[in-house]
């Protein structure tokens, strides 16, 4: 099975219906002041997953990781 | 006196006392009749019902039930039921029991009348609940079970200062709504709830125990502490804005730790922090809509996390380990455990059709209504961090990765598919249909999860959630770690404080034991003769276990005089 072409598809296909609707639906849609940046969510979204990845691989690095018998 | 058996909670007790006396074979499906009865006890006592019974010279409230508990009652006994299902194959009398008391407590708390009656559920659901851990029997599990019970004594120590403080202060013991005051009591109290709530930073129990607790314990455990001090958070403290901001903070705390940690029980427990942070941030905001949708959020979560945590066990039952590093390419051998697990975890990522859809996006739009951008955008972030480990790292590393893994797989038990089966039925369930929960929430507030708007917001969140893991997977995998939390300073200054607190006193006491004896001997040993070093001129080598015949007439003259003055004093 072709893990990656599946996997860049499906992210496509949510990404293009999502747009679709954010453009025609929810135009004039305004609760907060991020509303007007077009595909909010989806750049909201990736960015924060890059930025858990790597805030966590750098405390992990850093300062939290031990090896396993520490403790004991 | 039948009043008092039908308490919803004294039901799973009993039942606790009763399973001893039953044959071995048939206690694992006697325990699911008490959950049942106690459903039905719940569905079928209205709103308004109490009864109290005298003790000494004071009434004290056994049950009193309303929306709110019975929202959670219903949860409760469901799950007490599903992880029943689930431990039907294990036949061990000291988990079974401690299962039901754990659970009965937690139904204890929730229809509590009074916060006399509520400490006392407290205090049973941490010493029944530290058993679950012990019962694994490992080293770990003794240490962690003990950590964990001490936090719990001290946890339910300050609620119970509290509670009487309050008591002092008002006179009052009921379980109500306290406004944002911070007096000493309710910081006692508030503090005293949070630990059970596992608000960072006194969280750290819970990542500590969770994963060293039994396959089937953790089921239990997974469902009843946390939610049941969520419980008494949304009864007694609602709108108190500390709660928004450890609330989001705790949200996030969780999903971080769990992109570091490396067994699947532990990423689990540091996301049911992450979860309870989601609950907490609403009760905090302490809008109509906030405290449904912390609710329904701990209504969700409790299926979905006890679903995750049996597909876990399941995993950690067949293969013998819960480190994703000797985990992987397990799809072809245990498939329909991926597929249960995958409902659990898009249920916890919040995806439409599945019931953590229709509970979080609750909570987060309470925040967006209500203009908190902060707490709202935090809570986002939380999500994308869920969806990334539950959703993607976990099943990816334990089901793919690899092409083949050549672990012995066990076969599991069908009650195991059973429970998690029907566990995944109500998080499809309520997913398709939320008006089956949403009747049943305490505050009068209306809310349509299925709009555009969220619609757009969780897709487009989770398809690059996705994308963002595709090209940074590599960087999840690794090793089992130890990941340092704030348990750091108490497990590092441990071995400090016993030599304080311990060996020095031990020391202290042996020093002075020591020279009591000391004494003591010295003094048998001289006086037991003395006539050897009083008088210089006699014999020093008297025998060493008799008297001397001139000590002899010493005795016998002062005998004498005694009771010459006894006979004397009488006359």
């Amino acid at each position: 099975m072709n893990w990656n072409r599946a996997v860049w598809t499906v992210i496509a296909v949510i990404i293009l219906i999502t747009l679709g609707l954010e453009f025609t639906y929810l135009s004039d849609y305004d609760s907060h002041w991020w509303n007007h940046i077009p595909a909010f969510y989806a750049i909201y979204g990736f960015l924060c997953c890059l930025a858990i990845i790597y805030f966590a691989k750098f405390l992990a690095k850093n300062i939290v990781n031990r090896d396993i018998h520490y403790y004991d | 006196m039948i009043e008092f058996l039908t308490i919803p909670g004294v039901i799973l007790i009993i039942g606790a006392l009763l399973l001893p006396l039953l044959p071995k074979n048939m206690r694992g499906s006697v325990f699911l009749l008490f959950p049942l009865a106690a459903l039905y006890v719940v569905f079928t006592t209205a709103d308004g019902y109490s009864y109290g019974i005298e003790f000494f010279s004071y009434q004290v409230q056994l049950m009193e039930v309303d929306k709110l508990s019975r929202v959670f009652g219903i949860i409760f006994s469901i799950t007490a039921f599903v992880a029943g299902v689930y431990a039907l194959h294990m036949k061990e009398l000291g988990q079974q029991v401690n299962a039901l008391v754990y659970a009965g407590s937690a139904l204890g708390v929730t229809f509590a009348g009074d916060l006399l009656t509520l400490i006392i559920f407290w205090e049973l659901m941490a010493v029944s609940s530290t058993w679950l851990i012990w019962a694994r029997r490992t080293k770990e599990s003794d240490g962690a079970g003990m950590r964990y019970l001490i936090y719990h004594v001290l946890g339910g120590g300050l609620l119970l200062g509290g509670i009487i403080w309050h008591y002092a202060d008002t006179g009052s013991l009921a379980v109500e709504t306290i406004a944002q005051n911070y007096t000493f009591a309710n910081v006692l109290m508030l503090v005293g709830v949070c630990v059970n709530a596992a608000v960072i930073p006194l969280h750290t129990w819970l990542a500590d125990a969770y994963p060293k607790a039994t396959i089937t314990g953790a089921v239990f455990m997974s469902a009843f502490t946390t939610k049941s001090a969520v419980y008494v958070l949304i009864r007694v403290f609602p709108g108190w804005d500390v709660l928004i901001w450890f609330g989001a903070a705790m949200a996030i705390y969780g999903v971080v730790y769990a992109v570091i940690c490396k067994d699947i029980r532990e990423i689990l427990a540091y996301h049911i922090i992450s979860q309870v942070g989601f609950m907490v941030c609403g009760i905090g905001i302490g809008t109509d809509l906030a405290l449904n949708g912390a609710t329904a959020h701990a209504y969700s979560h409790i299926l979905y996390k006890s679903l995750l945590f049996m597909g876990t066990g399941a995993v950690l039952y067949a293969t013998g380990s819960s480190r994703l590093v000797n985990l992987g390419g397990l799809f072809k051998k245990m498939p329909y455990t991926f597929g249960l697990y995958m409902v659990g975890a898009l249920s916890i990522s919040g995806l439409p059709l599945f019931n953590g859809y229709i509970s979080k996006s609750m909570t987060i739009s309470a925040a967006g209504y209500a203009h908190i951008e902060g707490a709202q955008l935090m809570l986002l972030l939380a999500s994308v961090g869920t969806f990334l480990s539950v959703g993607l790292k976990l099943p990816w590393f334990t089901w793919f990765d690899k092409k083949e893994n050549d672990i012995t797989v066990r076969k599991l038990p069908w009650n195991m598919y059973v429970a998690m089966g029907l566990a995944a039925f109500a998080c499809i369930f309520y997913g398709i249909y939320p008006s089956a929960l949403y009747t049943y929430l305490p505050f009068d507030a209306k809310y349509d999860p299925f709009t555009i708007y969220h619609f757009v917001e969780v897709m487009q969140i989770s398809a690059m959630t996705l994308a963002g893991f595709w090209l940074l997977k590599k960087k999840l995998g690794g090793k089992l770690i130890i990941a340092l939390d704030v348990d750091w300073f108490y497990r590092k200054a441990a071995p400090g404080v016993r030599k304080v607190f311990v060996t020095w006193v031990d020391n202290f006491y042996d020093r002075v034991e020591d020279g009591i004896i000391g004494t003591a001997q010295f003094l048998t040993e001289k006086f037991k003769n003395p006539m050897t070093w009083l008088n210089p001129f006699t014999d020093r080598r008297n025998k060493a276990d008799g008297y001397s015949p001139a000590m002899d007439v010493v005795m016998s003259f002062i005998m004498l005089t005694f009771i010459v003055i006894a006979i004397l004093y009488i006359l």
